[in-house]
């Protein structure tokens, strides 16, 4: 069953002890929006992310996805159902050449993971679509290089590329600017913009700049709930977003 | 006189007190085990071994004059014992700390383990040379002597003693930790080191008393343990494992936890030996399964985060020595040519069946990263199981060897099931645990002959052609096994399995969110690792034409994990190199006693100190440094 609202929670609550880090979040993101999450620090923010993305498990509340409930599901299961996060430090496989991290990727589907008897060869026939993954992120002439030598930026572009290996229905993006210099926030804004067709981001970014710029659709966290929800003209203009938000960076 | 369900009611209160007694020694251990863990992040394996110093520091105090004769010293008895030994030992807990301790906190967990391992392995094996492995009696002490005759039973003064002055300590222990600013402080430490500095305390020194406090802990036992058990020097050994079970059921998190648990499980212990005997050596790993399954966060334990497995590989991908299109003819021509005829051929198939068994054993350990302690369990079963069906049943040695395979992989499958739940250290302790199980079955079943284990196995005719009662074709068909073996392994690692497997290793969480289900990957290369130790164990079983004990034992597996180390962690030709060195360590020592077990114990320390990479990861460095000088000069 297809929906409007690709992913919907209700309810949402996460305590580590007696703290309620994420209480009673309604979330719904739209088929085929960029959906920003932002919050001062401390919101709850990445609790929620995790939530979502299944790596942790919530205290109460409900997540479906596509109109199914995964509030019991494990990481990998929603992982194959096309929702596919990143993290907020970059997550490559840094022993691995740069091919070889698209490559594990694509393996994924192919239903040859468990082959432990087969040789490497069945595994040529992805090559080509590893090098046109890596040329849409300006990566091809690293592709034999071991991903721990790529600079900071083009590690996260590795990490797209991964990431876009799967096809992924719902992209969820940890943070994808931290710790970026100003010329790789604007490469990875574009590629942002490149995959967006015909996808749904979930996208948790302290960068007010880029999220202005790119997304359809804003919740700002505070204290672990909703504080408001919008478009970036209605959130800026938002007396109880700015206040949540005074000494901060809002401008 | 009463009697309960068929049983004598002094039976049944005199195990329920023995087990009281031992539960209240688990408490105290256990409590011990968990505080280093939660401090220092290190698995103390040596605990078992301080617990033994305690017990022959009190019968050495009391035996000073006959120790030292002509010094004049005096005999100091059981009240001297309880000051003075809980001080000794943890003073000594104080030196081990500081002398070698500390130099593997900001390393994998697994080092901390192995260092422990080796320490524990020299003092019992230097107690054993200088006592031999009979016990010493320790007697009771003349205050506590006698006893209260309650008409159903016999109670022991010192046995009341014992209870209540352990549930006193535990009591005290646990008041300290959890009521007290110094407690709040450890507490603190546990979870934020940085932040506990931040407030003026001298970190490393509070790591040194708390490891020495849980080592006195070990000692204190010691001493209360001494009038009661024989004194030996093996006596730590089979308590650490114990312990091990008991921290896993337990759970890590609390200081109470770890005290009912410890008594709950001594007591259960006891009615098992009332109830059925012959299960009461297994019962608390029994009870460890069954905790993994149903709540593997331990009774007791919080739920914690997914924990990403450990990427602990010296190898350099790029390597000539991981090339294994190269090594499979240059071992296959040395080993056919040359090997059999440089030294004994007897020899080689035990260099040739280690080196295999090291190879599995460094499948999950360096090339999935999961520290697995009982790798001796799929080896020993699959020898019991090969020389049963060969010796009774009269099966052809291939299929005697499938048979013992298939036992292993079997057995492999269940524990991997079970021990995946936990991660890391737990992980070690679990596979641990459960290999134990393995080692009191083969006591008491009665095919597996006890002690004696199954003897006299035909080597026989292999598939009815070749005869290998000749010691040249045992050979070259120990060498075929070893070569597929190997070929397997590299295989399996450039396969698409092996792909997964290598992503898992360098960041689980990243292979997670592609979709990998990265538990069922851990569980597939556990249970190959297994089948690959059986083939060997089973190998083993033919041509010593023997299945025993020794193949079960701790030992074996602390060999296989020696071999990896020294050889190089996850390495392709590491495992075969450290099979080489160790067997013929073995070799030159076996005349000695227990200094074997000393140098191996040594090797451990030395190799995780000063090598880890081991003698393959060390050449692959020079290799790769020379190599980047080559490229930078042309």
């Amino acid at each position: 069953m297809t929906t409007d609202t690709i992913i919907q929670t209700r309810g949402l609550t996460k305590r580590f002890g007696g703290f309620a880090a994420v209480n009673g979040v309604d979330l719904d993101v739209a088929r085929h929006s960029l959906h920003a999450l932002i919050g001062p620090n401390g919101a709850g923010k990445t609790t929620v992310f995790n939530l979502v993305s299944k790596f942790l498990a919530p205290s109460e509340g409900t997540i479906t996805y596509n109109g199914q409930d995964i509030t019991r599901e494990k990481p990998a299961q929603v992982a194959r159902r096309g929702m596919v996060r990143s993290f907020q430090i970059s997550a490559i496989f840094p022993r691995m050449t740069v091919a070889e991290n698209v490559r594990i990727a694509l393996q994924r589907p192919t239903g040859f993971s468990f082959s432990f008897w087969r040789g490497e060869k069945v595994l040529t026939a992805l090559e080509d679509r590893v090098d046109e993954l890596l040329t849409s992120v300006g990566l091809i002439e690293w592709r034999n290089r071991t991903a721990t030598e790529l600079s900071y930026g083009r590690k996260r572009a590795l990490e797209f590329a991964t990431t876009l290996a799967l096809d992924p229905e719902l992209m969820l993006l940890d943070e994808p600017m931290a710790g970026l210099g100003q010329e790789d926030v604007h490469r990875i804004s574009d590629l942002i913009r490149q995959i967006r067709p015909n996808r749904t981001i979930l996208m948790v970014e302290h960068n007010l700049a880029v999220v202005a710029d790119l997304a359809d659709r804003i919740t700002v966290l505070a204290r672990g709930e909703v504080l408001a929800e919008g478009d970036y003209e209605s959130i800026a203009a938002n007396d109880a977003v700015i206040e949540a938000y005074i000494g901060g960076d809002i401008d | 006189m009463i009697e309960f369900l068929g049983i004598h009611p002094g039976l049944l209160f005199g195990q329920v007190l023995i087990g009281l007694i031992n539960g209240l020694f688990y408490a105290m251990m256990s409590m011990g085990v968990a505080i280093i863990f939660g401090m220092l992040r290190i698995g103390n394996f040596v605990h078992g071994a301080q617990y033994m110093l305690g017990a022959f520091a009190a019968w050495a105090l009391l035996n000073l004059p006959d120790l030292f004769p002509g010094l004049g010293l005096p005999s100091l008895n059981y009240w001297w014992a309880l000051v003075l030994v809980p001080l000794g030992v943890a003073a000594t807990g104080a030196l081990t700390e500081r002398l070698f301790v500390r130099r593997v906190y900001n390393l994998e967990h697994a080092y901390g383990l192995l260092l422990t391992v080796g320490l524990a392995l020299v003092i019992e094996g230097m107690f054993n040379l200088w006592f031999g492995a009979a016990g010493q009696q320790y007697g009771v002490p003349d205050a506590l002597k006698g006893g209260l005759n309650l008409g159903f039973m016999f109670l022991p003064i010192y046995r009341i003693w014992v209870i209540v002055a352990a549930l006193a300590v535990c009591i005290g222990t646990w008041a300290v930790i959890e009521r007290t600013p110094l407690g709040a402080y450890l507490r603190a430490a546990t979870e934020n080191p940085d932040l506990v500095r931040a407030f003026g305390i001298n970190v490393p020194r509070m790591l040194m008393l708390t490891y020495a406090f849980g080592v006195g802990l070990a000692g204190l036992t010691g001493v209360m343990a001494a009038p009661i058990y024989q004194v030996s020097p093996q006596m730590g050994q089979s308590i650490i494992i114990t312990i091990f079970a008991v921290v896993v059921i337990g759970g890590m998190g609390s200081i109470a936890g770890a005290i009912v648990s410890g008594i709950g499980l001594g007591v259960i212990e006891g009615l098992t030996k009332v109830f059925w005997p012959e299960a009461s050596s297994t019962v608390i790993f029994v009870i460890m399964a069954l905790v993994l399954v149903l709540r593997p966060q331990g009774l007791f334990g919080k739920e914690t985060q997914a924990h990403s497995g450990t990427d602990i590989s010296v190898s350099r991908r790029e390597s000539i020595l991981e090339n294994g299109r190269i090594w499979l003819p240059v071992l296959t021509v040395f080993g056919g040519a040359i090997l059999p005829f440089i030294v004994y051929p007897v020899f080689a198939m035990k260099i040739l069946c280690l080196a295999l068994f090291a190879l599995a054993y460094n499948l999950v350990f360096g090339y999935v990263g999961l520290l697995a302690f009982g790798h001796a369990a799929f080896y020993g079963a699959s020898a019991y199981g090969a020389a049963h069906v060969a010796a009774v049943w009269g099966w052809p040695p291939e299929l005697a060897l499938l048979a013992g395979v298939a036992l292993a992989t079997a057995i492999g499958a269940l524990f991997g099931w079970l021990a995946i739940r936990r991660q890391g250290l737990y992980f070690a302790m679990i596979t641990l645990a459960l290999a134990q199980i393995v080692v009191f079955y083969a006591v008491q079943a009665s095919w597996t002959h006890g002690e004696d284990g199954i003897q006299s196995v035909p080597r026989g005719t292999l598939f009815g052609l070749i005869d290998l009662g000749d010691t040249m074709n045992m050979y070259y068909f120990v060498l075929a096994v070893f070569l597929i073996g190997f070929g397997f392994i590299y295989r399996l690692l450039r396969s698409p399995f092996g792909q997964v497997l290598k992503a898992i290793r360098e960041n689980e969480q990243r292979a997670i969110s592609l979709g990998y289900s990265t538990s069922q990957f851990k569980l597939v290369a556990f249970t190959l690792s297994a089948m690959l130790a059986g083939l060997a164990g089973g190998t083993k079983a033919l041509v010593f034409q023997i299945a025993s004990l020794a193949d079960l034992h701790f030992m074996t597996s602390a060999d296989a994990l020696l071999m990896t180390l020294i050889g190089g962690v996850g390495t392709l030709l590491g495992p075969i190199v450290g099979a080489v060195i160790v067997v013929t360590l073995q070799r030159e020592f076996a005349g000695y006693g227990a200094w074997v077990i000393v140098i191996q114990g040594a090797a451990f320390v030395f190799f995780v100190l000063f090598l880890r990479k081991g003698v393959i990861g060390s050449l692959e460095d020079w290799l790769g440094r020379r190599a980047d000088r080559k490229r930078e000069a042309g």
